[in-house]
């Protein structure tokens, strides 16, 4: 198209040329000698002059065109827009089973359905990203025969009915109710249940599993029982106990690539008062090797640890008399971490993309132990403790006594098998802070306080649960989002290369991710989190390929040298 | 930020029954694994140089004994290496970070320093991999990748086939598993030192890593940072495979002269007394606490020790006392701030010059109040010279001109070295065997059928001196070219010399560096001696054992030495080229364009006629002011017009019109394309 523009511009320009001389025009003359001008009319001879001259130039243009040709892999643009037309209108709907038993009760189970329901729909506030599209089903065990409503639920028949009478909770026990809770239901069922009893000492447990229960004394027994159960299935199973905006569903703390790297690092201040180090083998696979396989459908999940020395903070602490230890405060917090000093490395195992979360164990030097950590409220920390949502968390241990071995101040001492467990609760705590869950096992509701039954392996099944939701929903729209852009991208550089290799990631991640939407809409949440990892990650990877970055410029002017390609 | 409240986890009291299991079989690992555990030395030795500088050389190793964690935990041995080496499964690396070049001549080329530590200016990195063969390339690129991301440097470079090699038999440590590389003209500062500190335990913050202050150790005269890695077999089944860790740092420095104002000849003989504060503006003030030894080595070498007892010798002469090499070195000719803790003397069977002496201060025994810092002060002037290896190396160009020229690699023989080399001399075959090793990048087109053989200046046959030859010619854009030759020389050779013819090639316009006129260069050329070994063997000891950086002396490595590297001048484009061909290609339309239209839109002879025609009519006073102007522009004759006075404002609107059009045309142009 340039060539003929050009061909405009000499033309142009040669008429203008020609106008200059405008005197010496024969056109248009009005004393224009008749005897000496042709009388024919130009012939087919000059038409054909003409006509071969612009073909033989359409015929070259063909070739300049072929020659400064680009390669671009088709990317199937309408259905990336439909992903994400479809995840923007109607949102990703994760279906949800509730069944609610009440236990020594013979109220009308139609009547409780119908009431707690109406609760539900108060408790929920909607999420313009992903929704829950719940079903409720409610029994009532008189004791000699039950009740079900509806009567035709698919997911209630799974109680048999009288298998639990109030004398299993009378005992205080409750990791034991929870084990005994597990074959009532059944063992392997996705749907989360309540059970209401009546009972003695008042109480509202939330087991490891799908299981709550709530004892309630007598009295308005039955609409307290709801107003309970509405919140429990609501605030605790859907929204996994957390307060609204405390860590945003955005902050979730896992790589493009479907990974995270915990890299725990043991930072010795000053190696010449004292030296400290681990035994972490142990730790890693007595502690965290259960966590990360229970997080195995949510992230891939390595483990790395380092010992550091000469790693001073950079933040000051100063000497409380009160206290006969040194202090620092949380407005200090944002200075405590020494990037320059603290080299904790980017792991090169890890992927370009993986997050890396960092935990530090911070020993202090003689000059600043003990080393304690103050509240905004005056108050010493307990755990001794911070994290940083995305980088990772800080633990402060002060040796035992902060006594200075001046005899051998060299000889590397370990820190006592008790010390490093608190800490790994610790660490534990923080991690699933990092994740939005809360680091204790309490939940305090509007209708009461919760008792949350904390699991060995750091997440209980429903909070894997919320986890798995929460980490689909967030994957499949970045995963839209990514593949939006580069479609935009794409369209707005017509002379972009684009390798075959983007096309086919483009190609895997849209298939991923239509299964991980299908997978949601059935319910199950673990293959769908995994699918919808792989989806977002072959995203990234083709929005980030190295071929776009090389040729995202290409001026215009190349156009017309073909010196290279 | 939240705070913990309190400790949420409740510990997992129950184990199953194969967690159990699992737990005694971790612990009977951990039980082995205590056996060896990560180690670091530090270490640094100090030489005087025959021309008033003095040598420092830093040894820093760690080493990970062979675990089921290896590149996961770690205690003191860097992450980042273990990691690498994983990865990529490294079996041994070596990358050196150089500026200046080592004076062979006067520092010597024989000793265990020279021969591993003297390496080529810029970058060299070289590694084994134990994977299969199809996927070394693959593994070679991925670790200039991450090595350029580590140590700051332009290593990534090194990625591209062009620039690296598979030497098959002539470099050392030789498998068909090894690639090679260098960059001549990386620039190496404080930038890839930093991460090299970030390697030891201490950093530069404790211990005799203090002393490397950044003005003091590049101004030095050279400046070599190495770090070479070594993966040791893996003990049983399960294990990942133990990591030493060598990282050296030798640099050259120049004491300042306490005696300036002395006349220069007599300053001449005497050599400078230093101490480190004078040399590094530091001083060691205690050892970095997680280092299991560390020393402070003085290296007197053969030639001095040699030269010393000769002084001795003329000394006591007077008094007839026979002395004995104990007496000797307690009463040296030179005084040192601290006494050292122990004195070694080489074990001399093969070298009758004498054997060099080694004092080993232990840094342990100082402190912050009483810091180390040793000096030497010499009492008597000493001139000596250093143990050359058996033949000096230079390589140069010949020839000149863009077009052509020739590589030639002259060696030539030490007269220092004919004594130990006379001791076989009078055999009738005696040989002295040269490795050589050279690349050579693809556009510097080498003809191989061009090589040459010089041995005391007199033309050879090339099968009478070279026993074995390996070359690899260069692909175009693809891969370098290589020569790896055996060279057996008469042990009486005074001098020998290669040369061999190339053609220099022309570059793609965007393979140009951006510095094109400054040339380009030609990796230095291993010539190593294979029959010659440098190492130092001293009193078999405990002590010596346990230094890595005596037991490295020890090893018996052959003599190596690096010629310089050669600036070629290619012949460099006009950068601008792009843009002239832009040009050439719009005037070219332009001319096809404009010449088409006019053959087919006038018609020559009919204007003509035209014209003569007019010439004999009258015309109007402002046309014929228009055509006498325009014909002053012109600078032609002008003639009296012949142009007729109605048609000028009809021809004016056509004009205006047309220059409207040619305008809008332009301004829908840049319409279009912006």
């Amino acid at each position: 198209m340039a060539e003929i523009s050009e061909a405009h511009d000499s033309d142009s320009s040669k008429s203008t040329d020609n106008a200059s001389e405008a005197p010496t025009q024969p056109e248009s003359e009005p004393e224009f000698n008749p005897k000496l001008m042709r009388k024919t009319k130009p012939g087919l001879k000059r038409l054909f002059l003409t006509f071969s001259v612009l073909f033989s130039f359409l015929l070259g243009l063909q070739f300049l065109w072929k020659s400064v040709e680009i390669y671009r892999s088709p990317l199937p643009f309408r259905e990336i827009d439909s992903l994400s037309t479809q995840l923007g209108s109607d949102h990703l709907i994760f279906p949800l089973h509730f069944h609610a038993l009440f236990v020594g009760f013979d109220s009308d189970p139609d009547r409780l359905r119908l009431s707690i329901l109406s609760e539900i729909t108060k408790l929920t506030s909607q999420n313009p990203k992903c929704s829950h599209n719940y079903t409720l089903s409610v029994t009532v065990d008189s004791g000699s025969h039950c009740l079900h409503s509806p009567t035709t639920s698919p997911h209630s028949c799974s109680y048999q009915c009288g298998s639990i009478t109030a004398i299993d909770f009378d005992q205080n026990d409750d990791v034991a109710i929870d084990e005994r809770l597990v074959p009532v239901f059944g063992g392997k069922t996705n749907e989360y249940s309540v059970v209401v009893v009546k009972g003695e000492s008042e109480r509202a447990v939330v087991g490891k599993n799908r299981r709550a229960w709530v004892v309630v004394g007598s009295g308005r027994e039955v609409e307290i029982a709801v107003v309970k159960v509405a919140e429990v299935l609501v605030k605790v199973f859907v929204n996994g106990g957390r307060e609204e905006g405390s860590i945003r569903n955005e902050f979730m703390p896992v790589g493009a690539d479907g990974r995270i790297v915990l890299s725990f690092n043991l930072l010795n201040a000053d190696p010449r008062d004292w030296v400290y180090d681990w035994d972490f083998r142990k730790i890693d696979n007595n502690l965290l090797a259960p966590m990360i396989e229970a997080l195995g459908p949510v992230a891939n999940i390595s483990v790395e640890s380092q010992v550091l020395y000469h790693t001073p903070k950079a933040s000051f602490s100063y000497w409380d008399q009160q206290l006969q230890s040194y202090v620092f405060s949380t407005k200090d917090l944002p200075f405590f971490v020494n990037s320059n000093e603290w080299h904790l490395d980017t792991s090169i195992a890890a992927g370009g993309r993986s997050k890396i979360l960092q935990f530090v164990v911070y020993v202090p030097s003689a000059k600043e132990c003990p080393l304690l950590l103050q509240l905004p409220n005056g108050e010493i920390s307990n755990t001794n403790g911070f994290i940083s949502p995305m980088w990772g968390g800080v633990i402060v241990w002060n040796p035992q006594g902060c006594l200075k071995d001046d005899n051998k101040p060299t000889a590397r001492r370990t820190i006592p098998m008790q010390d490093l467990e608190n800490m790994f609760e610790v660490f534990t705590g923080q991690f699933r802070q990092l994740f939005g869950f809360k680091s204790v096992n309490i939940y305090a509701g509007a209708s009461g306080v919760w008792n949350l039954l904390p699991s060995e392996r750091g997440f209980t099944e429903w909070e894997l649960d919320v986890l798995s939701r929460q980490h689909t929903c967030f994957n499949l729209h970045s995963c839209a989002s990514t593949l939006g852009s580069l479609s935009r991208l794409v369209q707005s550089l017509p002379r972009m290369i684009i390798m075959d290799e983007i096309g086919k990631q483009v190609k895997f991640s849209l298939e991923a991710a239509k299964l991980a939407q299908s997978n949601a809409s059935n319910g199950v949440y673990e293959s769908s989190a995994a699918s919808s990892r792989q989806a977002r990650s072959l995203a990234e990877d083709a929005f980030f390929h190295p071929s776009i970055m090389s040729v995202s410029y290409y001026s215009f002017e190349h156009c017309f040298a073909v010196y290279s390609l | 930020m939240a705070l913990l409240q309190r400790p949420f986890f409740v510990l997992l009291l129950v184990l199953t029954h194969q967690f159990m299991q699992y737990w005694i079989a971790f612990g009977s690992v951990n039980e082995e694994g205590q056996k060896q555990e990560e180690e670091f030395n530090e270490e640094l030795l100090l030489k005087p140089l025959p021309d008033r500088k003095v040598l420092a050389h830093f040894h820093f190793q760690s080493s990970a004994p062979p675990s089921t964690s290896n590149g996961r935990h770690h205690h003191i041995f860097p992450k980042a290496i273990s990691q690498l080496v994983q990865k990529f499964r490294v079996k041994e690396m070596e990358l050196s970070f150089t500026q200046g070049r080592w004076n062979y001549e006067s520092w010597g080329g024989f000793d265990p320093i020279p021969s591993s530590n003297a390496k080529p200016p810029g970058v060299e990195l070289w590694a084994v991999f134990d994977v299969p063969q199809h996927q070394i390339d693959a593994s070679w690129q991925n670790l200039t990748h991450t090595l350029s991301g580590l140590f700051c440097a332009s290593i990534n470079f090194l990625e591209s086939t062009t620039t690296y090699s598979a030497p098959e038999w002539s470099f050392p440590p030789a498998s068909g598993n090894l690639r090679y590389g260098t960059l001549p003209r990386e620039a190496v500062c404080t930038e890839n030192l930093t991460p090299w500190l970030k390697l030891l335990p201490c950093r530069d913050k404790a211990g005799i890593a203090v002393l490397l202050d950044r003005p003091s150790i590049y101004r030095g005269f050279y400046h070599s940072q190495r770090l070479h890695l070594t993966s040791t077999g893996s003990g049983s089944e399960g294990m990942v495979s133990g990591i030493i860790l060598e990282q050296t740092l030798t640099v050259v420095l120049q004491p300042n002269s306490q005696r300036a104002g002395m006349a220069y000849a007599s300053e001449r003989h005497i050599q400078p007394s230093w101490s480190l504060t004078s040399i590094f503006g530091k001083q060691v003030s205690g050892t970095c606490v997680l280092a299991k030894s560390s020393n402070v080595y003085l290296l007197l070498d053969r030639g001095l020790v040699a030269e010393l007892e000769h002084l001795h010798k003329e000394n006591e002469k007077s008094a007839e006392n026979g002395f004995t090499s104990q007496n000797f070195w307690t009463k040296p000719s030179f005084e040192l701030s601290a006494d050292p803790d122990r004195i070694f003397i080489e074990e001399n069977s093969l070298h009758s010059k004498g054997s060099s002496v080694l004092y080993k201060f232990q840094v342990e025994k100082y402190s912050e109040s009483e810091p180390f810092d040793l000096s030497l002060t010499w009492k008597i002037p000493v001139v000596w010279l250093s143990q050359q290896a058996p033949l000096h190396a230079s390589r140069f160009l010949m020839g000149s001109g863009n077009e052509r020229g020739a590589i030639a690699i002259s060696l030539k023989s030490t007269q220092l070295s004919e004594g130990f080399m006379g001791a076989n001399a009078d055999d009738e075959r005696c040989d002295l065997q040269v490795n050589v090793f050279q690349v050579v990048p693809w556009y510097v087109k080498v003809y191989f059928h061009s090589l040459q053989v010089f041995v005391n200046q007199q033309p050879k046959a090339i099968s009478d001196i070279i026993e074995k030859i390996h070359v690899s010619p260069s692909k175009d854009k693809v891969s370098p070219g290589v020569m790896e030759m055996v060279l057996k020389l008469p042990c009486k050779v005074n001098s020998a010399a290669l040369t061999i013819e190339f053609d220099k090639g022309f570059l793609h316009i965007d393979e140009y560096p951006p510095d094109a006129n400054q040339g380009f260069d030609i990796p230095s050329a291993i010539i190593s001696f294979p029959n010659f070994h440098a190492s130092m063997i001293f009193l078999k000891d405990d002590s010596v054992n346990k230094s890595p950086l005596l037991s490295k002396f020890q090893e018996k490595s052959p003599v190596m030495s690096y010629t310089e590297a050669l600036l070629v001048p290619l012949t460099t484009p006009d950068f601008s080229m792009p843009y002239n061909v832009i040009t050439i290609t719009c005037t070219v339309f332009a001319l096809y364009f404009g010449s088409l239209l006019n053959v087919l839109r006038r018609r020559v002879a009919e204007e003509e006629r035209f014209l003569k025609e007019k010439a004999a009519k009258k015309t109007g006073r402002l046309s014929l002011l228009l055509s006498k102007l325009s014909a002053k522009l012109r600078g032609r004759q002008w003639e009296p017009p012949s142009s007729p006075p109605a048609s000028s404002s009809f021809i004016n609107a056509k004009l205006v019109f047309k220059v409207i059009l040619v305008a809008g045309l332009a301004v829908g142009w840049q319409y279009f394309f912006s």
